[in-house]
């Protein structure tokens, strides 16, 4: 039972100041805040992960441990030898000061490396901001700063003149990425899939021709890392070692998002055009199968390396690729490989 | 009667023999260009033919950017009693030393566009380049008006026309006109044409004012049939006992007279036959005149887009001649006097203004857009600091050589705000105005291989286009 007292009268309260209400822009009375898929949420929780602070901090000390005693006792060595040798001695700190030079030179490199890269990943995330919040001054700033990254090729400079001309004639950021792409694009496209067709090609010879089951495996890898170098070069990064296990790693996760259902898909038709060269041979079927996933991570690699994402040019599969490069594989051996494109 | 059913049984059989022979001729895309006077046909014409030449322009036309397009030639044009579209002086005028607008059309014209285009895939190139032709009708927009009366009885036009009347200038004139004459008198000729003309004068201000809704649209431009019967004659206030010959029936044997003899032969021959549309709309010279002329001009565009037939045409229906307006863009013109941070607001504005039209053809098929366009652009953009603020302008020169800074208002990011004081009647825009100076072109320096500047053009031209290119 209720009091009374507990009863409420109507309540209208008069706001004077208050900023009117919007209720077109309020929240749903009864809807849920949206939910992205569970895909999209997994990948979104992948995408964003980086070492934990602790585990960080603990490799960073122990690195840099390691490095101190190993530094220490080459000096010690050094030392000892000169009050020994003076003469061994002196040339193994010639030799020691050498080393340092060139360990330096090779950190900036990759500094340097690393910040190509970064440039990419800038302008990646740029495009993608223009094109989802429809903002013609970010794209303008896109399309600029693409026409400098491939102003410098000689073979793009027309290209990136063009562009520069057309930048304040076009009003839509996407029609300003679509002509920085049209434009500029095609040839680093050109170059990636050949080095995609080159390694799935490789790839693939090897596997069918080399009986060793490691020594395959090991020159797999070792073609595939190049290939991943060679299509970031192609689009403007260079890599240096720790360039490379990052791009490595940035493509390996691109693979494990997007791959689980797109390998099932171009599977299909790599698998159908080698069924025929599988009862042929066992290894050659397995030569076509370690191509396609080669093309795979290759494609995967050029998701990760293009500055722009594919808007007007046709997106490259993996089935188109592999069959490009499987003609150059098993056709007459004079036939000049597929022109780029 | 028997003569409406000879001409339908005429254009069926010549629809069903071009449908039947089209397989086998090169294909052809009507575009049509619907818009009043004065909202630029003619240059978004001249600019888009100038633009196909000339292609350095176009990177948002698919075809170009991808090199498809390997020539385009200004065809000597289709057909024979029809007079070719000036292009050449068009384009002349619009980039001579001292720029100037074409003059207004006054007459029919059309031009034919051929392109030759890249062959695609694998049938494509065992058959080699293939041809598309594109033709384009221009003429003049106060005809245009005019197939708002299509589906009106003579009654229900002229309640509309003296209601329309008051208020407007020159209107009180007229009324006092109608009222002094007597509806079931006998026709005089000599009355009946003195009424005919003080119509034409009122229709004449009112344009000139900026009202867009001022039928028939061949007493402001009447071309070669001025001071026949079918153009002389006056809305009246309904006399339902009239009797045979009185002022009142003679009234509407010409009205319909004009329908037959003017309206229906235009709209047959030269707008019912398009593939694609565009409706150029000056949505902020509209804004700049007010909500009454606002509201009038979407009234009108509303009835005169419910005569074309949009929608997906069926390819057995396409063999057999029918044909529908598959994609309808609606452009706002006159984008340059704006800058680019507005032009969502203007194309939403477009859009809405034109709601009617465009829920129909989406329900029937047809694809739409809306978009903010300028055929020539004639300014360049630029941000200066006013009492203290940023204002993102458009710089332009006047058409007396006086250079301006222009920003013609801040357009509402819900086009509501204006379309329901104007659908009110409201006098003024509440919290709000708008001006738009009359910019003359700009002089240019074009490099070669450079057409006409201009804004979005390419981008309008891929929709209306792109799939056949």
């Amino acid at each position: 039972m209720r009091e009374p007292s507990e009863t409420r009268g109507p309540l209208i309260l008069h706001l004077e100041d208050a900023p009117p209400p919007t209720p077109a822009e309020a929240p749903p009375v009864d809807g849920e805040a949206p939910h992205p898929p569970a895909m999209a949420r997994a990948l979104r929780r992948a995408g964003n992960r980086r070492s934990g602070g602790l585990a960080g901090a603990f490799w960073s000390l122990l690195a840099g441990f390691l490095l101190l005693a190993l530094s220490l006792a080459a000096w010690d060595w050094a030392t000892g030898l000169v009050a020994r040798h003076p003469l061994l001695g002196s040339a193994a700190t010639v030799l020691l000061v050498a080393l340092g030079v060139v360990a330096l030179a090779v950190a900036g490199r990759e500094v340097w490396a690393l910040r190509r890269l970064a440039r990419i990943d800038a302008l990646q995330r740029r495009a993608a901001a223009a094109l989802s919040g429809d903002s013609v001054a970010e794209a303008r700033g896109v399309a600029a700063d693409l026409a400098t990254l491939y102003g410098g090729r000689p073979a793009l400079a027309p290209a990136a003149d063009r562009v520069r001309a057309r930048l304040t004639e076009v009003l839509d950021a996407d029609g300003l990425l679509r002509m920085a792409e049209a434009e500029l694009l095609p040839g680093p496209d050109a170059e990636a899939l050949a080095e995609i067709r080159d390694a799935a090609r490789r790839v693939a010879a090897l596997t069918a021709l080399v009986p060793l089951p490691f020594a395959d495996m090991a020159a797999a890898l070792a073609l595939n890392l190049r290939m991943i170098r060679r299509v970031a070069e192609a689009y403007g990064g260079r890599s240096g070692v720790v360039g490379s296990w990052r791009l490595v790693r940035a493509v390996a996760g691109h693979l494990i998002a997007t791959g689980a259902v797109a390998v099932g898909d171009d599977m299909i038709g790599g698998l159908a055009g080698g069924t025929a060269l599988a009862r042929l041979s066992r290894r050659f079927g397995e030569g076509v199968l370690n191509g396609a996933l080669t093309a795979r991570v290759g494609l995967a690699a050029v998701e990760v390396c293009r500055p722009l994402p594919f808007l007007s040019r046709p997106v490259p599969t993996v089935t188109g690729t592999l069959s490009g490069a499987l003609a150059g594989l098993f056709a007459r051996g004079n036939r000049r490989p597929d022109p780029p494109g | 009667m028997i003569g409406g059913l000879a001409t339908g049984a005429w254009d069926a059989t010549r629809n069903l023999a071009e449908g039947i022979t089209a397989p086998f001729r090169d294909p052809v895309v009507r575009l049509g260009v619907t818009g009043l006077s004065r909202a630029g046909k003619t240059v978004f014409i001249t600019s888009l033919v100038a633009n196909l030449l000339d292609r350095g322009r176009m990177p948002q036309l698919r075809a170009v950017a991808e090199g498809r397009v390997l020539a385009a030639w200004l065809q000597p044009q289709p057909d024979d009693n029809v007079a070719r579209f000036a292009f050449e002086e068009h384009l002349a005028a619009l980039t001579a030393p001292e720029p100037r607008w074409p003059e207004g059309t006054r007459r029919i014209s059309q031009l034919r566009l051929s392109l030759r285009l890249a062959p695609e895939g694998l049938i494509g190139t065992l058959r080699g380049p293939r041809t598309l032709h594109l033709d384009i009708v221009d003429y003049p927009g106060e005809w245009l008006l005019d197939l708002g009366l299509l589906d009106r009885s003579f009654a229900e036009w002229s309640e509309a026309a003296l209601a329309r009347a008051e208020g407007r200038p020159g209107g009180e004139a007229f009324l006092q006109a109608v009222r002094a004459v007597d509806p079931s008198a006998p026709a005089d000729e000599p009355a009946l044409k003195a009424l005919a003309s003080v119509y034409a004068a009122h229709l004449a201000a009112s344009r000139e004012a900026g009202f867009a809704d001022c039928t028939p649209g061949r007493f402001l431009l009447p071309g070669d049939m001025e001071g026949s019967p079918a153009l002389t004659f006056a809305p009246l206030p309904p006399a339902p006992d009239a009797p045979r010959r009185s002022l009142w029936r003679e009234c509407e044997r010409r009205y319909a007279a004009y329908k037959r003899h003017v309206v229906q032969p235009f709209f047959r021959d030269h707008l019912a036959r398009v593939d694609r549309q565009i409706v150029l709309v000056d949505v902020l010279g509209a804004l700049a005149r007010g909500p009454q002329a606002f509201e009038s001009l979407r009234g009108a565009m509303a009835d005169l887009l419910a005569a074309f037939n949009p929608g997906r045409s069926a390819p057995l229906a396409r063999l057999l001649g029918q044909r529908r307006v598959e994609r309808i863009l609606f452009a706002a013109t006159k984008a340059d006097h704006l800058h680019h941070a507005q032009h969502p607001q203007l194309a939403a504005l477009a859009e809405a203004m034109l709601r009617e039209a465009r829920d129909r053809a989406a329900f029937a098929g047809a694809q739409t857009a809306a978009m903010a366009i300028a055929a020539l652009r004639t300014t360049v953009e630029d941000r200066v600091t006013h009492e203290g603020r940023t204002v993102e302008i458009v710089r332009g020169r006047l058409a007396d050589g006086r250079q301006v800074a222009l920003h013609p208002g801040d357009l509402p990011e819900d086009p509501g705000r204006l379309l329901a004081p104007a659908r009110a009647g409201a006098a003024e825009w509440p919290g709000a105005a708008f001006a738009l100076p009359e910019l003359a072109p700009a002089s240019l320096t074009l490099r070669p291989g450079e057409g006409p500047p201009h804004i979005r053009l390419d981008r309008a031209a891929e929709f209306l286009l792109g799939d056949r290119l």
